[in-house]
């Protein structure tokens, strides 16, 4: 017996939904916190180095936030896939139910959150001085090949952990790592010889935040190759990830319940 | 044959345990288990503590496919009823509700047509709104119960249910039981009771660490299975 492939994304997004909606009732202010974590994360970035480090470019606090907004979205999502299908244990053990259902709940969950967050953004941006321009439209592209490439190492992360539980404390520093080679503080054109360039942009989570401020620091149209690169590569990792989730399903259960 | 919903033959299952990184120890849970439900009839399986029931039920459910050996079910919908109930502990009762209807095989109107029904089976009143978490391990039963009762499963699994829940709610869900047993529904039931395994089953199925010890009739097989008790207990005495 195998669920009608409607029923499934029926359930997907009412699960979805269903998680967002109780994530905010744990919570006193709910909903507010969609907004007021990244506002309050940005209020802390523009005070220190917008006002207590003044570096004397002004651009500094967008640059910053171009980086770490972009890289918080990828790091949460990844934390949070890492452990879903180990944490599905109560669907799982009742169900026969295809085990990406759970790290892509995670991801679509957080997509959602994360959209409040580049509208923040935006919003800052034009509080902050910065001049709207069509030019923002380009966000939307960058923004989905972000969107694929979190959904490509969520299930990834997820289809391992329950082989080696170990693995989940590997994830943190291993994104420790990543961030500290994504150029979120600096600019690798500054701080990197220029015969690496290349090499660190071969590191997505690099790529997709040059990408990031190319369109909203610099006005210029993304680096089109590389999106394409990093939306065809995602998808291939999640088709293949797909496939063994599916041929293992049996052992995933067995792993998740035992 | 064409009666045939489920057949078993010759099934094994086994699980990996985690020992090292590398190397990984098996053992064996059930082994060369054969047996066939007819639809319409209801299947007991008894058996003690650890002896492969539950394992079964979720092989039976599709949660588990048999390392080797052959399982057939023909049927477009399976419900497992189990202690251990498929609910999200952070989701209230109504969404949870939804979410185990939808999954054993029902789109989500039909599934919040039957919403009112479910809840009132359940008599969880206001409570049906509340995170699952609050629950206590009879509302929680009382839940599980009511939705697989409700959405009717071509195939019900159930596993060591009827005996949680009130004194009322317990009468209330041996009478629904037995009113689907005698209407034309296939179950598999586990059970620790003698008295709801006599009253509801057509056959038995005793499991003894993971191997068939008998199936057939239950009047049969429950006799030697609990002279086999009796004798076990008199050993350890």
């Amino acid at each position: 017996m195998q669920l009608s492939k409607v029923f499934i994304y029926e359930v997907f997004f009412a699960k979805v939904l269903f998680n967002l909606k109780a994530e905010a009732a744990r919570t006193y202010l709910g909903y507010v916190w969609w907004i007021l974590e990244p506002a309050l994360y940005v209020l802390v970035l523009y005070l220190v180095f917008g006002v207590l480090i003044d570096r004397g470019t002004e651009d500094f606090v967008v640059f910053l936030l171009c980086g770490t907004i972009p890289f918080l979205w990828f790091s949460k999502t990844i934390a949070n896939a890492a452990s879903s299908i180990l944490d599905g244990y109560g669907l799982i053990s009742a169900m026969p139910i295809p085990k990406v259902f759970f790290p892509m709940v995670v991801v679509f969950q957080d997509a959602v959150k994360q959209t409040f967050v580049f509208v923040l953004f935006l919003l800052f941006l034009v509080a902050y001085g910065v001049s709207p321009s069509p030019h923002w439209l380009y966000l939307i592209p960058v923004i989905f090949a972000q969107f694929l490439l979190i959904m490509s190492i969520s299930v990834l992360v997820a289809a391992i952990t329950p082989f080696f539980p170990d693995f989940k404390f590997v994830v943190p520093t291993g994104t420790l790592l990543l961030m500290f080679g994504s150029g979120l503080f600096y600019s690798y054109r500054v701080v990197i010889p220029e015969h690496h360039w290349d090499t660190f942009l071969l590191n997505p989570m690099a790529n997709l935040i040059n990408n990031y401020r190319l369109v909203l620091l610099d006005g210029f149209s993304p680096d089109w190759a590389a999106l394409f690169f990093i939306m065809l590569g995602s998808l291939a990792c999640t088709g293949l990830i797909l496939i063994v989730l599916n041929r293992f399903d049996s052992t995933y259960s067995r792993l998740v319940i035992q | 044959m064409g009666n045939l919903i489920v057949k078993a033959d010759a099934v094994d299952l086994s699980f990996a345990k985690r020992r090292r990184v590398f190397g990984r120890e098996r053992f064996q849970v059930l082994s060369n288990v054969s047996f066939t439900l007819n639809r319409g009839e209801t299947l007991g399986v008894v058996g003690r503590n650890g002896c492969g029931k539950s394992s079964l039920l979720r092989l039976l459910a599709g949660i588990y496919q048999p390392d080797s050996g052959v399982l057939i079910r023909r049927c477009a919908s399976v419900s497992l009823l189990s202690l251990t109930l498929g609910f999200d502990q952070n989701l209230s009762g109504r969404d949870n509700a939804l979410i185990s209807g939808m999954l054993m095989g029902n789109s989500r109107k039909e599934v919040i047509r039957k919403l009112g029904d479910i809840i009132n089976f359940s008599e969880l009143g206001a409570f049906i709104d509340e995170p699952l978490r609050t629950y206590s391990a009879g509302m929680r039963a009382r839940l599980g119960f009511s939705v697989a009762v409700t959405m009717d499963a071509e195939l019900l699994l159930i596993d060591e249910v009827l005996g949680v829940g009130d004194e009322q709610f317990r009468s209330k869900a041996m009478h629904t039981m037995t009113e689907r047993v005698t209407s034309n529904q296939s179950v598999v039931f586990v059970s620790h009771s003698k008295y709801q395994v006599d009253a509801l089953c057509d056959k038995v199925l005793w499991l003894e660490k993971g191997k068939v010890m008998e199936f057939g009739d239950t009047y049969t097989v429950l006799d030697n299975y609990h002279s086999f008790i009796d004798q076990s207990k008199n050993l350890v005495v």
